[in-house]
């Protein structure tokens, strides 16, 4: 799949379908993404968004459609960092023994990774020492250093208060702009208004309502995004 | 019920127990002693018979009381006696001074020789243990021939190998294990018959004596026991039985005529020097003497464990990452091996190992006990291994395979060290579950920590000592085990998801 100016897209699916038993998860979505996005995917629990990161990644077999992907990186929303490892042992593993980096190289890189992210005084500190948003900073820096065009986020914003969304956020626009594609998936819409550059919104397994996040959470014209963004306000609102 | 009529009921039983036991006497004896001593009838299982069982009949008949019959581990008659479970024991039990020291002994009542059986075809090479040295000889451990051994190991430089029972020495000599057995003239004979193709030197090694043991505090029954005994001898009475079971010879009216004229208990004469002196030393003496031959089967212990949790570390490795990894059929396969090897008692898998392919292998002592703790540890290891790599998150091993990781890097890199740090602290308790459990091999010949300390304790007579300085050496072995295990466990301190 190639876009007008001939290059590569680094995600394009089309028509997937996936059944689990009777149920069937997914239903004929199409999601693209191009270099420089930050999409965002919305839905209630159960319409299908972990599902569909995971089809895009290569870890859940489909049953229909097809999926064109650059190499992909996936934070996973309770980071799954590797547990016997350090911070920057966690982000240098897969160069060295992967794409065979001389370790010193794969260290410099993966310090300067932290060090973007602000957790480079982190680096030595074994997961279970971190706080949530640590740790989802130095999953996000292990997937970025096997350099991937496409990178796919589970519910990023769900371990961090609200200070540290923003500066996520700012983080994830930043690396949309240096060239990659980004996909997450999110129920939190003030984030998803604020830093996405596209909205695509998952009902039973359909997408049901895609646009600017903007206009497309501002008026919503689907049952289903009304729905959505009345649960997330009833929900902000009990707290 | 009330407790009344449970108070009742008690009493009632507590009265019916001693009025049996006033009528009756209780003799212990070993029935896997077998014949002529003590075995079940061949033509009725539930009856036994043997020249012991009748002596034991002729003493209860003369007593005025109905014989009844314990059956104890012969290696535990002594214990068993101090303790009162039986008023009196008799088992082809020798007449050595420890025994006479802690118990209440009785007069002789037979006369054996110890003699010397090779193979056929060595009958001129080995005609006395002199001829054997750098050899195996065996015998049935805690008795006079094997105190006999343990002497010829200091001055012929032979190997004692001690066994449970007196039926493997001889079937073991017959497979080559070993070169000669030394056991008295009535195991040997019964031996000739049950194997061809060896042959028993007549010469008497040394000669010694069976007797009847009671509690120490017992003597008057010891007395009554004396003055049927002689009875016995005087009118023929122990003759009779002695010919039934054709063990009678020319040596018991010697015996007899010695006996009955007064002479002191003549003990064991041995020709290769007195036998079973450890017990008229004082108590350090003793530790003295035992303590290194005790430090020395520790170590066997000790190398034997670590060898067998070596081997079931890497055997539980690969069964464990074969059930986790393996193709249908080999996870069959390795699921058939882990239940039959837990499902069954370890004693059997190494007695079967052992005894059951010598005809097809001839595995040494060692080995086969190394074998049979090492495949039955594995399966259990294999057990924990699997839970430990299955409780690693499946979410790591997704991100894993996203990194581009191949299957066996992610098992390398990623599953099996979180793995290992999971297994340490089930896999410790395992090893020193081990340590214990490799006192089973004993029964393979091989003398670790707890056969020294049984034969330690049967040789002085008492299991106070022996027993302090064995638990001792295990703890001396298990402890830093333990604190290591911790100490590493602190170090790779997992979370607790």
């Amino acid at each position: 799949m190639e876009d007008a100016d001939g290059m590569t897209r680094p995600l394009d699916a089309k028509g997937i379908w996936l059944k689990r038993g009777s149920r069937e998860i997914l239903r004929g979505v199409d999601l693209r993404a191009d270099a420089g996005e930050l999409v965002a995917l919305m839905g209630l629990s159960g319409s299908g968004k972990t599902t569909m990161l995971r089809v895009i990644a290569d870890l859940e077999p489909r049953d229909g459609g097809d999926v064109t992907a650059a190499k992909v990186g996936m934070v996973f929303q309770f980071h799954y960092l590797f547990e016997h490892l350090c911070a920057i042992d966690n982000v240098t593993l897969a160069p060295i023994e992967v794409l065979r980096v001389p370790p010193a190289q794969a260290k410099q890189r993966a310090q300067q990774l932290l060090d973007q992210l602000g957790v480079g005084h982190r680096s030595h500190a074994l997961p279970r020492e971190l706080s949530g948003g640590e740790a989802q900073r130095v999953a996000i820096a292990r997937a970025l250093a096997v350099d991937p065009p496409l990178l796919l986020l589970d519910e990023p914003t769900a371990s961090l208060d609200p200070a540290r969304r923003n500066d996520l956020g700012d983080a994830l626009l930043q690396l949309a702009q240096s060239g990659r594609a980004l996909v997450m998936t999110s129920h939190d819409d003030d984030f998803v208004r604020d830093f996405a550059t596209r909205v695509v919104v998952l009902a039973n397994g359909e997408v049901v309502e895609q646009g600017d996040p903007k206009t497309v959470l501002t008026a919503p014209t689907h049952p289903a995004t009304r729905e959505l963004l009345q649960l997330e306000r009833a929900r902000r609102g009990v707290q | 019920m009330t407790i009344r009529t449970l108070t009742f009921a008690c009493v009632w039983v507590l009265i019916g127990f001693s009025s049996a036991g006033a009528q009756s006497l209780r003799w212990g004896g070993d029935a896997e002693g077998g014949a002529p001593f003590v075995e079940a009838d061949p033509r009725d299982p539930s009856k036994l018979v043997g020249f012991d069982v009748e002596i034991a009949e002729l003493i209860a008949r003369k007593l005025g009381r109905t014989p009844q019959f314990l059956q104890v581990q012969f290696t535990s008659l002594d214990q068993s006696a101090k303790r009162g479970d039986f008023d009196i024991g008799l088992s082809g039990i020798e007449d050595i001074p420890a025994r006479r020291q802690s118990l209440a002994a009785s007069i002789p009542y037979y006369e054996f020789r110890e003699l010397l059986t090779v193979r056929s075809g060595d009958r001129d090479r080995y005609r006395s243990l002199a001829d054997l040295k750098g050899r195996r000889v065996a015998t049935l451990g805690g008795t006079v021939a094997y105190d006999l051994l343990l002497d010829a190991e200091r001055r012929h430089g032979i190997t004692a190998v001690s066994y449970d029972d007196d039926v493997h020495p001889y079937s073991d000599l017959v497979l080559g294990r070993v070169d000669a057995v030394v056991l008295d003239n009535v195991l040997a004979d019964r031996a000739m018959r049950r194997n061809a193709g060896l042959v028993t030197h007549p010469e008497a090694l040394a000669a010694g004596h069976y007797i009847v043991i009671t509690a120490p505090e017992n003597t008057a029954l010891r007395d009554q026991v004396d003055q049927i005994l002689r009875d016995a001898m005087k009118d023929g009475t122990l003759e009779t039985i002695f010919k039934k079971w054709n063990v009678w010879n020319e040596d018991q009216p010697a015996l007899y005529a010695r006996v009955l004229s007064g002479e002191s208990a003549p003990g064991t004469s041995g020709t290769q020097g007195t036998l079973g002196t450890q017990g008229t030393q004082g108590t350090l003496g003793t530790v003295g003497t035992y303590f290194p031959s005790l430090l020395r089967a520790a170590v066997i212990t000790l190398v034997l464990s670590c060898a067998a949790m070596a081997l079931a570390v890497a055997l539980g490795v690969m069964i464990a990452t074969g059930r986790v990894y393996g193709d249908p059929v080999s996870r069959l396969l390795l699921t058939i091996y882990v239940e039959a090897m837990r499902g069954t008692p370890v004693l059997l898998q190494l007695f079967v190992i052992y005894y059951g392919l010598a005809s097809v292998i001839r595995l040494p002592a060692f080995i086969a006990a190394l074998l049979g703790l090492g495949l039955n540890y594995a399966a259990y290891e294999s057990e924990i291994y699997r839970s430990a790599l299955e409780a690693v998150p499946r979410g790591q091993l997704d991100a894993a395979r996203i990194l581009g990781f191949t299957r066996m890097q992610t098992l390398r890199l990623v599953r099996a060290p979180q793995a290992f740090r999971l297994a340490l602290a089930p896999m410790t308790n395992d090893f020193v579950a081990l340590l214990k459990d490799s006192s089973l091999v004993s029964m393979l010949t091989v003398v670790e920590l707890t056969k020294q300390t049984q034969i330690f304790a049967t040789n002085i007579g008492s299991w106070v000592i022996p027993g302090l300085l064995c638990a001792l050496l295990y703890l001396a072995m298990s402890l830093p085990l333990g604190y290591l295990a911790r100490r590493l466990e602190e170090r790779w301190r997992m979370p607790t998801v």
